[in-house]
């Protein structure tokens, strides 16, 4: 094996004060192959989805090759350094079966929930079944401080693709500094320090919610039949708040990529592009230190909120509005405007694999231990299709997933990516969705 | 009396459509009854109050304000809320339905945590905790903590704790102070507790006699109807003495909040809600194109709109239809710049009462830049159309059905295109589109007549070298400019009834349903028959039976299946669509 070095891989600047995280996965943890922890067990598998809002242009953004080795037309470009590590699917369909098309909400849910939803709009609504991210969690994030973070960039906590049943969003940390508290604060305890003393504080505060579960037998008995079920998920936020708890409770296992970061200094948020992607950076580099320091495994990042109130400063119309109101170039053949956001949305992705891929881990890298699902609500948002959605999925699931090629679903619901997704995580799913989304079939040319 | 259409309030919708392929519907007589001088309305005895659907007790999520009020009503002024709280939810009109339901999330659980962990060790270490005993450095006194936790708690729980509700805090008190080898962190502890329990964090109603939530409950619906917040120890004594059982009692209790200084706020709270405000929370538009917008007059615009509606409905017990015509309101520097008037010289560090000269365009509220920049899809110009949706659906109760998805905006908007200089030359090449013409003659022609008004409420006449032109029609008659629309709107039966239908819904944390029409009808009656006074409207649901009806939990097989009375609702609702 080879001597373990430490070489600082991932160099960002917050505003400032400069984030280094230096990296290798100490290989002494690791056994031989570098593919698995030296006590047996595989390294972990993070997910994560990544969202941006209003759609592409098919001609633009889907390759027209099929297979490994697929062609990257102008929109899909920005991924070119890390293609043998995407897998790009086409015609995969948000299949509405006399369901309303909700304009910009249908499209996302059903990729990310399996089933196309009954109320909502451009400004979100409910959803029928929870979305994978809380699946996953539930399947993998027991283990982990935080069961999964939610992320958005244009400074909203509701935008957020998150969902359990119902019409509650998973809020999304939209500020930098609070997020680096939340993760880094107080509460984190550095898993690579040789000492460990449980602190009698998180203790009392473990019995003071174990205490609040007593409310529960009560309130079930005096609640009417919905909301049982609001107290239910509440109860069940409990617990999952106790065993976040219980886990700093305990000698966290050591994880050598982990370095703290300082904390990044005050921002602006909001909308406007510069604003959002810069927050969307740091907040980035953030999440790779908290999935190398195990804080959690599993993310959403939404860039902005499905009807795109993104946009240029200065610029009265949004993206939004743009791809409703911007007329298609003749000569260009798009409507040039709008394409800004869609391309430099690709861009914004690419910069998250980048930081990823930054991070030793084994054998590879945190990428390639990772599958990152990223979707719009829409293929072309200018008439709210929900044909043919933009889906990409990034990372090789620690080698569970055969990356780098291009897919047709040649109609498909879009929720057999969802599913394909929870089997090579290893979840014991044999049918995914509702209604028409419903699939029992993984696509299997990516299943290693 | 003006009459709802048989199925109740939602055919409203339909009368909206009706209406936008210009059929009137006119089933509205005037009211037979003669506007009185302002009495209050006692509920007559000859005239019962007729039932409402029936619907179970709720669960409603206190709101961020709610919260801070409830701490510092319990602990006293001056501690902080730390913490983020989860995204509001607006549901039906009205964030009152929304909150009840919303739940926790894990993320949201864990900012409760740790704002009531913050909260209470605050509250006991900076004195905000009375102790009227003081065990021994170290050691416990279950007495002294069931003593305190007990007031507290009920104050909390806005009600008494059960015998099994104190002792679980009591022993985790217990527990917390062996573990600390402090009784003060102990208490902390079983505080944290009560702040993190859903009894605390949700309005938990609960069924007291047949067909009627118990009185803590009432008394808590009430609290927060009129005063945003939850019931003080005053209140909560009544309750105990049993004042609310009581007519008269009650009545002499509702009298004395509608007396306190806290009824302001609740009537601030109501018209937060009903007209959308939490959209000023990050509200932003572009200063390179309205130089004037800060994040100061965002606050100003909202402050202004309150203060006139509090000084005209409560102050003045005006009659609520003057607040689309009232000239007086309140300034300051930031307001009188936008609206390039001279400043009166009280406003030049503060608010100052303002009187609009009638040369001035501004009368009633939708003049104000609150109203008008309340668009937080458009930054950089104003849509009428999203103007047009807000007086439609959250002044006249009436609701617009989402755009068709399919629609082709290209032919909406080339704004470079030298034929479409205006919005309205724009949109009305939109609404040659039959799909979408079907909306926007509901909410263009409103909106379009308040294009004399920018994105953050400054005046103009042109919109780029083109003069506007800011005609309308409303509910078929015609007129010109935004102060012709608001003096249509103060006219129309819909405003008022709107607002009778939003403050029942606001008051019961539901949205109103076609078996609630006849209680509605009376409401409308007695409220027009008053003079239109808030305060008595908000007597008159405060006393009502209503906010006081419920019905048993349904079992978990039967609540799958909805109401007949709701599913008849969707299959109206759908059909208006």
């Amino acid at each position: 094996m080879s001597r373990w070095t430490r070489r600082n891989l991932l160099r960002g600047t917050l505003r400032g004060s400069a984030v280094a995280v230096s990296l290798p996965f100490l290989d002494l943890f690791l056994d031989g192959n570098g593919e698995a922890l030296a006590n047996g067990l595989p390294l972990p598998t993070r997910f994560g989805t990544w969202f941006w809002g209003c759609g592409v242009n098919t001609s633009r953004w889907f390759p027209s090759k099929l297979g490994a080795g697929y062609d990257l037309k102008d929109e899909l470009r920005p991924i070119a350094p890390w293609q043998d590590k995407v897998t790009v699917f086409s015609n995969f369909n948000c299949v509405l079966d006399g369901r309303p098309n909700l304009v910009h909400w249908s499209g996302v849910m059903a990729t990310l929930s399996g089933a196309a939803p009954l109320k909502g709009g451009v400004n979100g609504g409910t959803s029928e079944l929870p979305t994978i991210d809380c699946l996953v969690a539930d399947y993998m994030g027991q283990s982990t401080r935080f069961r999964s973070l939610e992320l958005a960039c244009t400074g909203q906590s509701g935008v957020s693709y998150s969902m359990r049943a119902g019409s509650t969003v998973n809020p999304s940390e939209v500020d930098p500094v609070q997020l680096y508290r939340r993760l880094f604060g107080p509460g984190f305890q550095d898993p690579n320090k040789a000492e460990f003393t449980p602190d009698p504080a998180v203790m009392l505060r473990k019995s003071v919610l174990s205490s609040v579960k007593d409310d529960r037998d009560e309130l079930m008995r005096t609640a009417g039949a919905a909301d049982r079920q609001r107290l239910e998920q509440y109860f069940t936020s409990v617990r999952q708040v106790e065993q976040q708890l219980e886990h700093m409770l305990e000698k966290p296992a050591p994880a050598e990529a982990c370095q703290l970061a300082k904390e990044p200094g005050a921002m602006a948020l909001g909308p406007t592009w510069d604003v959002a992607t810069r927050t969307h950076d740091v907040m980035a580099q953030l999440l790779v230190m908290a999935l190398a320091c195990n804080q959690t495994r599993v993310f959403n990042i939404a860039l902005s909120n499905a009807g795109s109130n993104l946009r240029k400063p200065g610029d009265p119309v949004s993206f939004h509005e743009l791809t409703h109101e911007e007329p298609v170039d003749e000569k260009l053949g798009y409507q040039p405007r709008a394409t800004f956001f869609i391309e430099r949305s690709m861009e914004t992705f690419a910069s998250l694999l980048k930081h990823m891929d930054g991070i030793r881990e084994g054998s590879g890298t945190l990428l390639d231990n990772s599958l990152i699902l990223a979707t719009s609500e829409s293929n072309f948002a200018k008439i709210h299709s929900v044909d043919n959605l933009p889906i990409l999925v990034a990372g090789r699931g620690g080698g569970r997933w055969k990356s780098g090629q291009h897919i047709s679903g040649n109609g498909d619901p879009s929720s057999r990516v969802g599913l394909t997704i929870q089997q090579v995580i290893g979840m014991p799913v044999n049918a995914w969705g509702q209604g028409a989304m419903e699939v029992t079939r993984p696509i299997t040319e990516v299943m290693a | 009396m003006r009459l709802f259409a048989k199925a109740g309030p939602r055919l409203r919708a339909a009368s909206v459509i009706a209406l936008a392929t210009s059929v009137a519907i006119t089933a509205f007589a005037p009211s037979s009854a003669s506007p009185v001088e302002s009495q209050a309305i006692a509920p007559q005895a000859s005239v019962r109050e007729p039932a409402i659907a029936p619907a179970e007790a709720g669960l409603r999520r206190l709101n961020e304000v709610q919260y801070a009020r409830a701490i510092e009503q319990t602990f006293g002024p001056g501690l902080k809320i730390p913490g983020r709280f989860e995204p509001p939810l607006r549901e039906h009109g009205l964030l009152a339905i929304g909150a009840a339901h919303v739940t926790v999330t894990p993320t949201g659980l864990e900012q409760y945590e740790l704002r009531g962990r913050q909260i209470a060790a605050d509250a006991v270490a900076g004195g905000h905790v009375a102790m009227p005993c003081a065990p021994k450095d170290g050691t416990f006194s279950a007495n002294c903590a069931r003593n305190v936790l007990g007031r507290y708690g009920r104050m909390l729980y806005r009600r008494p704790l059960k015998d099994g509700e104190l002792s679980s805090v009591v022993a985790l008190t217990q527990a917390g102070t062996q573990a600390s080898g402090s009784f003060a962190k102990g208490l902390a502890a079983g505080l944290s507790r009560l702040l993190v329990s859903p009894n605390f964090i949700f309005r938990v109603e609960r069924n007291g006699g047949p067909g009627q939530i118990d009185d803590w409950s009432l008394a808590t619906r009430i609290s927060f109807l009129l005063w945003d917040a939850p019931p003080d120890e005053a209140l909560l004594d009544a309750v105990a003495r049993g004042d609310l059982a009581d007519k008269a009692r009650r009545a002499a209790v509702i009298e004395r909040m509608i007396a306190s200084p806290r009824f302001e706020q609740g009537v601030r709270a109501f018209f937060f809600d009903m007209f959308g405000y939490e959209q000023f929370q990050g509200l932003v538009k572009d200063q390179a194109i309205y130089p004037k917008f800060s994040n100061d007059l965002v606050k100003d615009a909202q402050e202004q709109t309150l203060r006139t509606l509090v000084s005209l409905l409560i102050v003045n017990k005006g009659d609520y239809r003057d607040i689309f015509t009232t000239r007086q309101t309140f300034l300051n520097r930031n307001l009188a710049a936008l609206y390039r008037v001279p400043a009166p010289t009280a406003a030049m560090d503060g608010w100052a009462p303002f009187t609009f000269p009638t040369t001035e365009p501004r009368a009633g509220i939708l003049s104000l830049a609150a109203f008008l920049m309340l668009d937080p899809t458009h930054e950089g110009k104003s849509s009428p159309t999203i103007r047009g949706k807000t007086v439609r659906e959250l002044l006249l109760c009436q609701p617009v059905p989402a755009p068709p998805p399919n629609v082709n905006f290209s032919i909406v908007q080339d704004d470079s295109n030298p034929l479409y200089q205006t919005a309205r030359q724009r949109l009305l090449a939109h609404q040659e589109s039959p799909a979408c013409a079907g909306c926007h003659r509901v909410t263009d022609p409103i909106g379009l007549s308040l294009e004399n008004y920018d994105a953050t409420g400054g005046y103009r006449t042109h919109e780029k070298t083109a003069l506007i032109d800011a005609s309308g029609t409303f509910d078929g008659k015609p007129y010109s400019g935004l102060l012709g629309l608001t003096a249509l709107l103060r006219e129309s039966p819909d405003v008022t009834s709107c607002l009778v239908q939003r403050v029942f819904e606001y008051a019961l944390g539901r949205e109103a349903r076609a078996l609630d029409a006849d209680w509605l009808n009376q409401a409308n009656a007695r409220f027009s028959a008053q003079g239109n006074r808030v305060p008595e409207l908000m007597r008159l649901i405060a006393s009502s039976d209503a906010i006081a009806a419920t019905r048993p939990a349904t079992t978990a097989t039967a609540a799958s299946s909805s109401s007949p009375d709701q599913a008849a609702l969707t299959s109206l609702y759908r059909r208006a669509r």
